[in-house]
């Protein structure tokens, strides 16, 4: 990754407005990704998001799509 | 999203990522994976018919009712479509022919068994019982939104893509009710 990737600005949505493009969307038309460990993961998570731990998501990267936004928590 | 899952106060789905995919094998073929879902869906169908027969609250035998109805229209539509991927003769003995008959006629969506999610609801108020429906729903809401990712049969992957949102409204129809009775 060259380094002024590290200075493209992402998008942040709130809770709200992550619930509203969800509601609006059918889950073929984004990536909806869980960063977080598998334990919390299973304790509860958006239903639909794949689990990808941050350490991990770079031997994964291949499993999102990028053509279709991404959502992460 | 900013926040993280803490600021989420929206439903949430529990267990490992491989959850429920377990009725749903990678062996499976499309006319497989219809038989599966169709027994899902009836024993969600057996368990809200209960519920409804139970009940005192107007209002909760109502929407019992309702989500009974809606889960025999989730059959019909995968009825349908193994008419469609597999001729009228194959879907003769269906869905017996698929499933082993005792498993599959005690589980339902969420992966509770029927038997025991009846036992449990003996006596409970509906508030409790509404936000069980809510977990098993969205469970189940998970499960085939997780389906609809994984498979690649276009027509499969339409049946699951209409079960999830079909398991999305029947959500929103809960959460409304359980919003009143709070």
């Amino acid at each position: 990754m060259g380094i002024l990737n590290y200075f493209k600005p992402v998008s942040v949505m709130t809770a709200e407005e992550v619930r509203e493009f969800l509601k609006n969307k059918n889950p073929g038309e984004y990536n909806l990704i869980d960063v977080r460990q598998p334990l919390e993961y299973e304790r509860g998570h958006i239903p639909g998001a794949q689990l990808i731990p941050l350490g991990e998501l770079r031997d994964h990267i291949s499993a999102i799509d990028p053509s279709k936004p991404t959502i992460t928590y | 999203m900013e926040g993280g899952i803490r600021a989420w106060e929206g439903l949430v789905a529990e267990g490992p990522p491989e959850a429920g995919t377990v009725y749903f094998p990678d062996t499976a073929g499309a006319k497989e994976l219809i038989g599966l879902a169709w027994s899902l869906e009836e024993g969600s169908r057996r368990f809200y018919s209960e519920l409804a027969g139970v009940l005192s609250d107007e209002e909760g035998i109502g929407i019992f009712r309702d989500l009974t109805a809606a889960e025999e229209h989730h059959k019909d539509s995968l009825m349908d479509l193994l008419h469609n991927i597999a001729g009228a003769e194959s879907a003769a003995d269906f869905p017996e022919s698929l499933a082993d008959p005792d498993e599959a006629r005690d589980v339902m969506e969420g992966g509770m068994r029927i038997s025991t999610a009846l036992q449990w609801a003996q006596g409970k108020p509906l508030g409790m019982i509404l936000e069980i429906a809510m977990s098993l729903e969205t469970n189940s809401y998970d499960l085939y939104i997780k389906m609809y990712l994984k498979i690649e049969d276009q027509r499969s992957r339409n049946v699951f893509g209409l079960l999830a949102g079909e398991e999305k409204l029947h959500l929103e129809k809960l959460a409304a009710l359980l919003e009143r009775k709070i």
